[in-house]
């Protein structure tokens, strides 16, 4: 309970630092707010007004407590390109990314899992070195080659999946394999060498002595030893996903939180850029605040007695 | 003498390094009767251990492998038994504790988990059941408390309580054949004890066969009936524990007693066997032992001497001299 206690609170003080971080880097990358919002033809005198309307003359950090005030009260702001609802735009968008990353994330665990097993209880073998041969391909490819790879193969050529779009099931398939690329081979890995340091312990040759078939030892005893460094990693492979989208979602069409992110940033829609951004943090923190709860409930060593 | 319940006879069993295949284990026979106490003794890294796991079918595959011999178990042939009806023997007739109660135990689980899935392997009882068999079996190691060790995990429990539960756990069900590879060796002195005299209380009170591997002598010569000597992954010598101890007739049990401290007579250095065992692949040809041995003959290193029966002792020695007191 102690442990669950410090790492939520741990969690809450990255979430505040990096809002704060989040806020002055918006602010840092230049360029003038006012921009946006009003035609080329507006005065300097319309500008300011537009600032002190805006309170961009206050001082930054009164502006950062002003923001904050607004979003913890549920207001978020308008969109300074189309003047859109971010709440609307965040529901909207927000669904389209989880359904993206969910299924990512779930590839990256149902089929780097088994795979990282196979190779394990096949150890040495040829199916062993295969798999870790497209597992070594699956980290050293850049995810940006691999969409753009997988759009040519097939779509292109072979024509059976479309290139891009939202939100069709078959569209959801390439997007989500070239997201889940990089976590599965990493899943397939961590997998095989946690299958195989627990293989070779003591309680092993104990529970064989027992008289346990080795597809119980093996499937259920190494395996559930074998999870503590995969959970424990899950919440770094959410915030990989969370990153990796960005790049995806706009390769593949896909109206997400990424590609929303990726428009504001060249349009300069500060509110837009700001609070998205500060989305993808809390969804990162998060995944790790969740990957130190599975840490716990995989580890009874961590449990209090 | 009974007929045994188990009858090793010239077990073999060779370790692959590198492609290259060495002898660990060297034509062991030995018999194990109901009721008795058989000890293994002899130094680190001169087969005990294998030849246990040979006769549990359990060495490291597929590194090690049994090259010859038989392991003869009422009707059945060990060594030859497939692996399912392996599984039937292992944990049920034949069950083994091992060296080290820390890491024997799956630290995932709780005690009774672990417990009660090796007796529904191979009881078919309800899971309430299990869990009184469970209970009854720490009960009977005398664990304190064991209706909360049930639900505990491994590492709530110290090294001399997780032994009682490798114990607990090797004799719920009842096997005909115990086998004991250092089984107190990793515990605190003080406890050492107490696990003896537990393991022991249940031998004699079940009529079991035990085969108790250790390099301690005087747990061998308090508990044993029989005993084994083993050197280089040969038995060198195997007699009844007191004419073993009274009249040792091999020059490596001679200079393992020894090296045994007197604290009463003597005084000064202990005593010690010069050089070590040789590692596998570099067993010389003759006796194993002639390069350590004061007695050795030239026929010693020429000649591999056979285990020769004499006297109720088996004896592996060209030329054994009475004990002279150091």
């Amino acid at each position: 309970m102690r442990y669950l206690a410090g790492r939520t609170v741990y969690m809450l003080v990255i979430l505040a630092i990096s809002s704060v971080a989040v806020f002055y880097a918006i602010r840092l990358s230049g360029g003038d707010a006012t921009a946006a919002r009003l035609p080329a033809s507006a005065t300097e005198a319309d500008r300011e007004t537009l600032r002190e309307v805006l309170g961009l003359n206050d001082p930054i950090y009164q502006q950062y407590f002003t923001y904050m005030g607004r979003l913890l009260s549920g207001d978020l702001g308008n969109s300074l390109t189309n003047n859109a609802l971010i709440s609307k735009m965040v529901i909207e968008h927000g669904r389209n990314s989880i359904i993206l990353g969910a299924a990512a994330f779930l590839l990256v665990f149902v089929v780097g899992m088994p795979l990282g097993m196979l190779a394990s209880v096949r150890r040495n073998t040829f199916t062993d070195q295969g798999i870790m041969s497209l597992s070594v391909a699956g980290m050293a490819v850049p995810n940006f080659w691999l969409a753009l790879l997988s759009i040519w193969l097939f779509a292109s050529v072979l024509g059976w999946l479309p290139s891009a779009g939202c939100c069709e099931p078959r569209q959801l398939i390439l997007p989500a394999i070239v997201l889940a690329a990089e976590g599965t081979a990493l899943t397939v890995r961590m997998t095989r060498s946690a299958m195989l340091e627990n293989l070779d312990s003591d309680w092993v040759r104990t529970l064989r002595a027992g008289g346990l078939s080795e597809t119980r030892v093996i499937g259920k005893h190494v395996f559930r030893n074998a999870l503590i460094p995969i959970i424990s990693l899950a919440g770094l492979r959410i915030g990989q996903i969370v990153g990796y989208a960005l790049i995806v979602e706009v390769i593949f069409g896909w109206p997400g939180l990424g590609q929303v992110l990726v428009n504001a940033v060249l349009r300069r829609d500060y509110p837009v850029a700001q609070f998205f951004s500060l989305v993808l943090v809390v969804m990162v923190v998060l995944g790790n605040w969740l990957a130190d709860l599975g840490y716990l409930a995989a580890n009874p060593r961590l449990r209090k007695t | 003498m009974a007929a045994p319940l188990l009858s090793v006879r010239e077990l073999t069993t060779v370790i692959r390094t590198e492609g290259i295949e060495f002898e660990v284990v060297r034509g062991v026979s030995f018999d194990m009767y109901p009721n008795e106490i058989l000890g293994l003794v002899g130094e680190s890294g001169c087969g005990k251990t294998m030849t246990a796991l040979s006769v549990m079918g359990l060495i490291p595959s597929p590194a090690a492998r049994i090259a010859g011999g038989d392991v003869l178990f009422g009707d059945r042939d060990l060594v030859s038994l497939p692996e399912r009806e392996m599984r039937e023997v292992r944990g049920d007739d034949i069950s083994m504790i091992f060296q080290d109660p820390l890491t024997s135990l799956d630290p995932m689980f709780s005690i009774g988990h672990l417990l009660t899935e090796v007796i529904r392997r191979h009881r078919s009882v309800s899971r309430s059941e299990a869990e009184a068999m469970a209970l009854q079996a720490l009960a009977e190691v005398e664990l304190p408390d064991p209706e909360t060790r049930m639900s505990q995990y491994p590492h709530q429990l110290s090294g001399g309580m997780r032994q009682r539960v490798m114990i607990a756990m090797a004799l719920m069900l009842d096997p005909d054949i115990l086998i004991a590879d250092e089984p107190t060796t990793a515990l605190d002195v003080t406890v050492q004890a107490q696990i003896l005299d537990r393991l022991l209380g249940q031998q004699r009170r079940r009529g079991m066969s035990m085969l108790l591997i250790t390099h301690d002598l005087g747990v061998v010569a308090a508990v044993a009936d029989r005993v084994a000597v083993m050197y280089s992954g040969e038995i060198v010598e195997q007699a009844p524990v007191t004419q073993l101890f009274s009249d040792p007739q091999h020059p490596y049990t001679q200079g393992l007693l020894r090296a045994v401290p007197q604290t009463r007579h003597q005084r000064g250095a202990l005593h010690t066997i010069p050089g070590r065992v040789p590692p596998p692949q570099f067993v010389p040809p003759g006796c194993p032992f002639s390069p350590r041995c004061s007695q050795a003959l030239v026929r010693c290193w020429e000649e591999h001497p056979e285990l020769v029966p004499e006297n109720g002792r088996h004896l592996r020695c060209f030329n054994p001299q009475p004990l002279t007191p150091a």
